[in-house]
């Protein structure tokens, strides 16, 4: 045990120890060159457009050149513990030296220059980052709690109003995509990590940022900017399709959704009208007088609107992009983008799944919807409740919703 | 010693001077024998108080200066606002500066008659202003700017409601000290309590001018 | 006669002859009840006490016990975290730990400790007898102690905050966080802010006018430099988080509009009150630690401390560009291209003056004779530890590669390598270094190693990882992931989040070696520590292990930097550095030269009586007026007593009588 200061020789008993200081961080360095995952979804280190591309490039020899300077440092200090270590044949005391300015001043400007250096590209990556093409595709991007909205302000239904969808933006492949960003509740943040950055969505401002995938393929993002209780599950994924197949779509979108023809599904269809259309849009259905339905959830619910579902099967998530509305079968299939075009095929649904959303939304997603809880609200929803549906109704629902492609 | 300007100093006499100097290679200052800022403890707070008391009404006024046009279905400033009232009740409170002064400068002389009269009268100046205040909040208020109106309700009545609470605790402060020089406890080597509530006077109103040109005089 | 610790106002006069008798209004002629307090042992001593070493341990136990308490909440948010998927914790109870976890660490642990540290050895290190105003000192720990308390409370009373230590508008407004969780966060920030502006005035005050003679500021100790810009940040930094909590809660209890979207209202409006406020934050919980690091290095590599006046100058200079980089924190909030540049800019170059202190400290060792003692270990885990947090920093500032990594698990790894691996580690640093200064025993110096081994394991295992985890796409403050996100191959995000989760146990059982250390110290060995068991440099050391009350039998004169060094070392004729005296005799000489009067300030129980109406009135806000108004009765009847109260009391006013104490007061 040390005890006393006047006499500290037992501590020179094991000195080697201490060279083991730069053990652990040379090995953490090891370990973060090769310790990455592959293929995670939400890699920022695997860009696949060219804005992402521009921030790793600008920050990959940022990245190296802090790495060297911290092997500098703890070379330095490893040098330190091995060299100046208290031995027993040192009995002096060292040099009281108090300082050597002329270094200080050179190790001052040395790592400003080089900060400098940083800044200069920096400041062109902001810049660069922040032009907007003219005469790109844009679209709305809309955050509430829990799931996005997506609208094509430039792209008319048959209805006459843009297309709207939600959960997945869908995209041309190899062309720049303006967006424009807002809330609808509370502050949440756009970020699709293989795409670009984080863009915060704040309510009662826009922001714009511009996007791009180089190949067709899904981008998986999530709500990167706390929004309350399901922050978690607030997910979005940006699917990006070919010329041909993003034509496809956009006609399929443009489509009203078709009366059913089974009975089950006609039978779901009228449960859907009486229990959901009064939030949930879909266009295309119309009432016992023929008038369409339109979905007013501003009286339910705190965010103003419910994903509309007029081509809900054309998407592979729901529920803010949370669950998966396609079986595992289909999504590994690499013709699966054929899927946004068509609706899922019949075998495709993951019923069980969307079965379990229906029977207690609340209890597989954390939302604000238990009635008794809403006094702060003027007892609207945030979020979907709990409707109480029997089996037979969960069934009628599903037939009708397996219609909606 | 008992008339020492800084606790430093007592110390410096009481360190006996048998102290052994440094070894030869160290530089031998002289004994320093003031503290690094010449104030007293107490004023030295205050001015870091009234330091910090700027950053809070700092943060109040660019609260209502992003705010103030954002009247929503509420009244407007310009509807609201009546600029010769307030300006005579600015001018009441800047009057009360002056006898602030007089009040300190009585308290320096040790006369306590006049500390005593210029302290109430500030008071009394104080008061009024807080009365055309209390006035001027009514008649807002009946006017249709309530604090929960609109962002610049929210935020005048915040931003005035914190000078004015400043104004009363002076008021009081002032009140206290009249009352101590009544009972003759405010003695000649305790008139700096007179003038740390100076200070303090002082910073409200400076404040309040502040308040009355950004608030009243430039237009939203 | 010499008046050391009287915070009465100095006179600007001479006094007249026969004015200066009656100035002193004592207890028993005002409410005639209350006699003061002078119990030198049990909990009375400490409860009504004014001496800031009393108060500096109370400060630092009792934010050691929230240390515990955040760290058990971290404990149970990496538990959850451990594999996709967890089911540990609800949403909500997730959401409610993180929330406490920070507020807790940073509010309530290092904040206060760092407090309570310079309460402690800022007088000591400065020749001071007490803080400049000793009952403000213990109306601070006392309003601390409210606010910790208070915050805690809503546990019990339906659910704790749950929107993030950042408390982001319009989520944390009445409509989007309902319950009280929040009002309970607001008012106790509210009370923990009122102990640190009254803490953070009373030292800069003790620190400026105080020092013993011949301690020029540029022979002031470091850890008093570092922690005098801390105060210097915390007078200016405080008042703007006071007004963004003024605003939030009179929206939250008045139905005010400040941050209502549907009144107009700019939800980043509070960004920038908080950010302002946070980002001098972070350098007013770091730079302490850089203190502490500046005093120990140079006592174990037995060399004064390299380029003094770069480290002070470096020091203040964050202290000043800490004030003009706040929106570095919201590079992804949608200021601009301008804004964000320039930012970006400020905040690079806040790096030059901190990596001059990384420079100086290896300088320091450089051409030493380094003893590795527990508490030079922790300093030098500091130095490394540190410089990965402050390198992670700047690949923040590129603000455009912060879009990807602010949010994610990289930021939370960069700010606990700063917070945890620099703030912390210095501070268990002075724990080993200053045992002995406080407690005239030395903590247990094997145990000591284990406790930096394991913590310095579990560090690196459950911070390092979230670099990985971060910049492939984890964000911050999920209460869950998803088998999906994890990624393929070995390294998958799931088997780093249990490396992670596997870290924290490893840090949890570190910390659980220094809290064994302290009982088996404290309780079960006898053992005295040497008046100087570190050779150390600097003022502190010139007196007693524990300190007497009144610190100083004499207030020994400052002629240089290290002075306790150099009364020790002197070179010989051949300009060797020989010992000349030790330790013991240096004390010896202060005490036959001792100061005959020493006055020292008396107990009070005011504080704690204004301290106590505190969280009656912000509990009055929350539920009924009628609290708040027991409480405003406490405090307006507590500041009165207060202020009719002299600082030292006439022997008569004592309960029980007797004159001003002089004996040792041993804290052990």
């Amino acid at each position: 045990m040390a005890r006393a200061g006047a006499d500290h020789a037992q501590h020179r008993a094991h000195p080697r120890r201490r060279r083991w200081l730069a053990v652990p961080a040379l090995a953490a360095l090891t370990v973060a060159l090769g310790g990455c995952a592959s293929d995670a979804p939400q890699d920022s280190l695997n860009p696949q457009g060219p804005q992402a591309r521009t921030i790793d490039d600008l920050i990959m020899p940022i990245f190296a050149v802090a790495g060297v300077v911290l092997l500098i440092v703890v070379v330095a200090i490893g040098y330190c513990v091995f060299r100046f270590r208290d031995r027993p044949d040192r009995d002096e005391m060292p040099e009281q030296t108090h300082g050597k300015p002329a270094l200080e001043i050179g190790l001052t400007i040395a790592p400003a220059v080089l900060l400098a250096v940083i800044g200069v590209f920096t400041v062109k990556t902001i810049f660069d980052l922040d032009e907007q093409p003219n005469d790109a595709l844009q679209i709305d991007v809309v955050g509430q709690q829990w799931w996005w909205e997506f609208t094509y302000p430039a792209l008319a239904t048959e209805t006459g109003g843009p297309i709207v969808t939600s959960g997945e933006m869908v995209i041309p492949a190899g062309e720049p995509i303006a967006l424009r960003l807002t809330s609808r509740d509370v502050i949440h943040s756009f970020w699709i990590p293989p795409l670009n950055g984080k863009r915060d969505t704040v309510p009662g401002r826009v922001h714009t940022l511009t996007m791009e995938a180089d190949e067709p393929g899904e981008y998986w993002g999530q709500c990167a900017e706390f929004c309350g209780l399901s922050h978690a599950n607030m997910r979005m994924r940006v699917v990006a399709l070919s010329a041909e197949d993003w034509d496809r779509w956009v006609a399929n979108q443009q489509r009203l959704a078709a009366e059913p023809t089974d009975e089950q599904a006609l039978a779901g269809m009228e449960q859907f009208t009486g229990l959901c259309a009064s939030c949930h849009q879909v266009n295309g259905l119309v009432d016992a007088e023929g008038e369409p339905v339109i979905a007013d959830a501003a009286t339910q619910v705190v965010a103003g609107v419910a994903p509309d579902l007029t081509h809900l099967m054309s998407r592979t998530t729901f529920a803010g992009g949370t669950f998966d509305l396609k079986v595992p079968e289909c999504t590994n299939d690499p013709e699966y983008t054929a899927e946004y075009v068509t609706g899922t095929a019949d075998n495709c649904l993951n019923e069980a799944e969307l079965e379990e959303w229906l029977r207690n939304p609340p209890a597989k997603k954390p939302m604000f919807s238990d009635p008794e809880n809403l006094e702060s609200t003027d007892g609207l929803y945030r979020g979907m409740p709990n409707l109480g549906l029997s089996e037979d109704q969960i069934d009628q629902l599903v037939a009708y919703l397996r219609t909606l492609k | 010693m008992a008339d020492v300007t800084l606790p430093a100093a007592g110390v410096a006499a009481a360190a006996p001077a048998e102290h052994e100097p440094g070894p030869a290679h160290v530089e031998h200052g002289p004994v320093d024998s003031h503290g690094t800022t010449g104030l007293s403890n107490n004023k030295l707070a205050m001015w870091l108080f009234l330091g910090s008391d700027c950053l809070l009404f700092g943060g109040l006024i660019s609260t209502y200066m992003l705010y103030r046009g954002r009247t929503q279905n509420g009244p407007k400033p310009d509807q609201l606002y009546e600029i010769p009232f307030t300006s005579v009740s600015s001018f009441v409170l800047l009057m009360s500066s002056l006898t602030m002064v007089l009040a300190v400068s009585a308290a320096r002389r040790h006369d306590h008659q006049r500390t005593r009269l210029w302290l109430v009268t500030t008071a009394l100046l104080g008061a009024t202003f807080i009365g055309g205040q209390v006035f001027e909040f009514t008649s807002f208020y009946r006017e249709g700017l309530g604090f929960t109106t609109s962002l610049f309700g929210s935020s005048f009545y915040t931003l005035t409601g914190f000078h004015g609470a400043h104004v009363t605790l002076g008021i009081i402060m002032l009140l206290s000290l009249a009352a101590m020089t009544l009972r003759g406890r405010i003695p000649g080597d305790r008139a700096e309590v007179v003038e740390l509530v100076g200070l303090y006077w002082h910073f409200v109103d400076i404040v309040w001018i502040v308040i009355f040109t950004l608030v009243y005089l430039i237009p939203a | 006669m010499a008046i050391v610790e009287q915070p009465t106002p100095s006179p600007s006069l001479p006094v007249p002859a026969g004015e200066a008798a009656p100035l002193a209004v004592t207890p028993t002629t005002t409410l005639g009840v209350f006699k003061r307090p002078v119990e030198a042992t049990g909990w009375r001593s400490w409860v009504f006490t004014v001496d800031h070493k009393k108060l500096g341990i109370m400060y630092s136990v009792t934010a050691f016990v929230f240390f515990l308490v955040g760290g058990i909440e971290a404990l149970f948010i990496r538990l959850q975290l451990a594999q996709p998927d967890g089911t540990l914790l609800s949403a909500d109870m997730y959401n409610q730990l993180f929330t406490m976890h920070a507020t807790t660490m940073i509010f309530l642990f290092v904040m206060p400790i760092t407090t309570g540290l310079a309460n402690y050895f800022v007088p000591l290190q400065i020749g001071a007898r007490d803080v400049a105003f000793p009952r403000l000192n213990a109306f601070g720990y006392w309003c601390f102690l409210a606010g910790g308390l208070f915050l805690y409370i809503s546990a019990f009373t339906g659910g704790m905050a749950d929107g993030g230590w950042f408390m982001y508008s319009p989520n944390s407004g009445p409509m989007f966080s309902p319950g009280h969780g929040v009002d309970f966060w607001v008012l106790a920030l509210q009370m923990t802010g009122i102990a640190s502006l009254t803490s953070s005035i009373n030292l800069i005050v003790t620190v400026l006018n105080m020092r013993a003679p011949g301690m020029s500021l540029m022979k002031m100790p470091v850890f008093t430099w570092m922690s005098l810009v801390t105060q210097f940040l915390l007078v200016f930094a405080i008042p703007v988080i006071t007004v963004a909590l003024f605003l939030l809660s009179f929206q939250r209890l008045f139905g005010a509009t400040f941050f209502d979207p549907n009144f107009g209202a700019d939800p980043l409006l509070w960004q920038h009150l908080f950010w302002i406020f946070g980002h001098p934050e972070v350098y007013i919980l770091i730079l302490p630690s850089f203190g502490l690091v500046s005093e120990i290095l140079p006592v174990f590599s037995r060399k004064p401390l390299f380029g003094y006046p770069f480290v002070v100058f470096s020091g203040a200079a964050i202290g000043f560009v800490g004030w003009g980089v706040w929106a570095h924190h919201m590079f992804a909030s949608g200021l601009g291209p301008a804004s964000v540049a320039a930012f970006s800019l400020t905040t690079m170059f806040i790096a030059v003056p901190t990596g001059v202190k990384i420079v100086n400290w290896i300088m320091t060792m450089w051409g030493g004779k380094l003893w590795f003692t527990t508490a030079m270990l922790f300093a030098m885990g500091l130095v490394v530890q540190f410089t990965i947090g402050g390198l992670s920093g700047v690949t923040h500032a590129v603000a455009p590669a912060d879009t990807q990594q602010t949010d994610t698990y990289y930021i939370v790894a960069h700010f606990h390598y700063v917070l945890f691996g620099g703030a912390v580690f210095g501070l268990f640093g002075a724990f080993y270094y200053w045992w002995p200064k406080v407690f005239g025993k030395q903590l247990n110096e094997p145990l000591g190693k284990w406790n930096f081994w394991l913590m310095v394991i579990g560090m690196n295992l459950t911070f390092g990882p979230m670099h990985i985890l971060g910049l492939q796409g984890q964000p911050r403050r999920m209460y869950l992931y998803d088998e999906n996100m994890v990624g393929s191959g070995f390294f998958t995000l799931s088997f780093w989040n249990f490396m992670a989760t596997l870290g924290a146990l490893i840090l949890a059982v570190g910390v659980l070696c220094f809290v064994v250390n302290v009982v088996r110290t404290s309780w079960f060995s006898k053992v005295r520590a040497p008046l100087d068991p570190w050779d150390a440099r600097s003022y502190e050391w010139m007196t007693s292990s524990p300190p007497k009350e009144h610190n100083f039998d004499s207030i020994p004169a400052v002629h240089s930097l290290d002075e306790f060094f150099h009364r020790k070392y002197q070179e010989d004729e051949h300009g060797q550095l020989t010992k000349m005296a030790t330790a013991e005799e240096i004390l010896d000489d202060l005490e036959t030269h001792a100061d005959e009067h020493i006055h020292m300030p008396d107990m009070s129980y005011w504080p704690l009586v204004v301290a106590a109406g505190l969280p009656l009135i912000a509990l009055g806000l929350i539920y009924s007026y009628v609290i708040s108004g027991v409480g405003a009765v406490l405090v307006l009847l507590g500041a009165y007593g207060w202020a009719q109260e002299p600082a030292s009391a006439d022997p008569e006013d004592l309960e029980p009588p007797s004159g001003p104490s002089q004996e040792l007061a041993t804290v052990g």
